[in-house]
């Protein structure tokens, strides 16, 4: 049985340690590739979005007023989708979506921090005081998908959530002021 | 330390065996391809089941931004 000399023993080493450096390299390189890639073709980014607003005066008038919160198509037919979520609730609380077509959630919060995801959709969020949080996305199949709360908020916090309806391009019809409410089923 | 304590030293079953040098060797020789091979399939597990989520999860639910 003949002994490594201690110099060939750090060489192998060294060696086993800069291939297995170079496996983590090519791994951390394929894993940022298919981020930039999936970026790039298909849209799908995290939500960045620093807006600011002022949650003490948010629901007395602009953009989070009463008479503005629910889903609105704009003239240019986009569909714009503007929450408050507040302790207990979201207000509205069923928010009418269409489907394939490109969907701008809007959420503002005159108290704390929420949080929202939208079931079997990548729509994951937090919602910040002081700040409009925006998501666009696109939903694929029709149907209600849960809304919850998912930053606990309070001892109501399990109860808080919101049904999306995503409706077919039969039943997502916007009235004249360009507004969409949910189908009573 | 007190002489009427007890020392594991005293224990013939605590004390290390003598170590043969060559057989010592032979054992080393294969220790790090073992380590390798046990590293690399436990980080190529975690690698395929990051794939498996990333796509068959993450992406057909599509767009977000």
């Amino acid at each position: 049985m003949t002994e490594l000399h201690p110099e060939m023993h750090e060489r192998r080493i060294l060696g086993t340690e800069l291939l297995w450096a170079f496996g983590v390299g090519v791994l951390i390189a394929l894993t940022l590739g298919m981020i930039v890639f999936t970026a790039l073709t298909m849209g799908i980014n995290p939500p960045s979005n620093v807006e600011r607003i002022d949650p003490k005066t948010l629901h007395l008038s602009g953009e989070f007023a009463e008479h503005n919160l629910g889903t609105t198509v704009g003239p240019d037919g986009s569909t714009t989708v503007r929450i408050i979520a507040t302790q207990f609730m979201f207000v509205p609380r069923c928010i009418a979506v269409p489907r394939g077509r490109l969907v701008t959630l809007r959420l503002a919060t005159p108290d704390v921090i929420h949080g929202i995801l939208i079931t079997g959709t990548n729509v994951n969020t937090m919602v910040v005081p002081g700040y409009v949080a925006q998501v666009h996305t696109e939903f694929t199949r029709d149907g209600d998908l849960l809304m919850p709360c998912h930053e606990y908020c309070g001892t109501g916090h399990s109860e808080m959530w919101a049904t999306v309806q995503v409706m077919t391009n039969d039943q997502f019809k916007p009235g004249a002021d360009g507004r969409v409410s949910c189908a009573q089923r | 330390m007190h002489s009427d304590q007890p020392s594991a030293a005293d224990d013939p079953a605590e004390v290390a065996d003598d170590i043969d040098k060559a057989a010592l060797a032979r054992v080393m020789r294969t220790v790090p391809l073992g380590a390798a091979v046990l590293a690399g399939s436990m980080v190529a597990l975690l690698v395929i089941g990051y794939l498996l989520i990333y796509l068959l999860i993450f992406i057909p639910r599509g767009t977000v931004g």
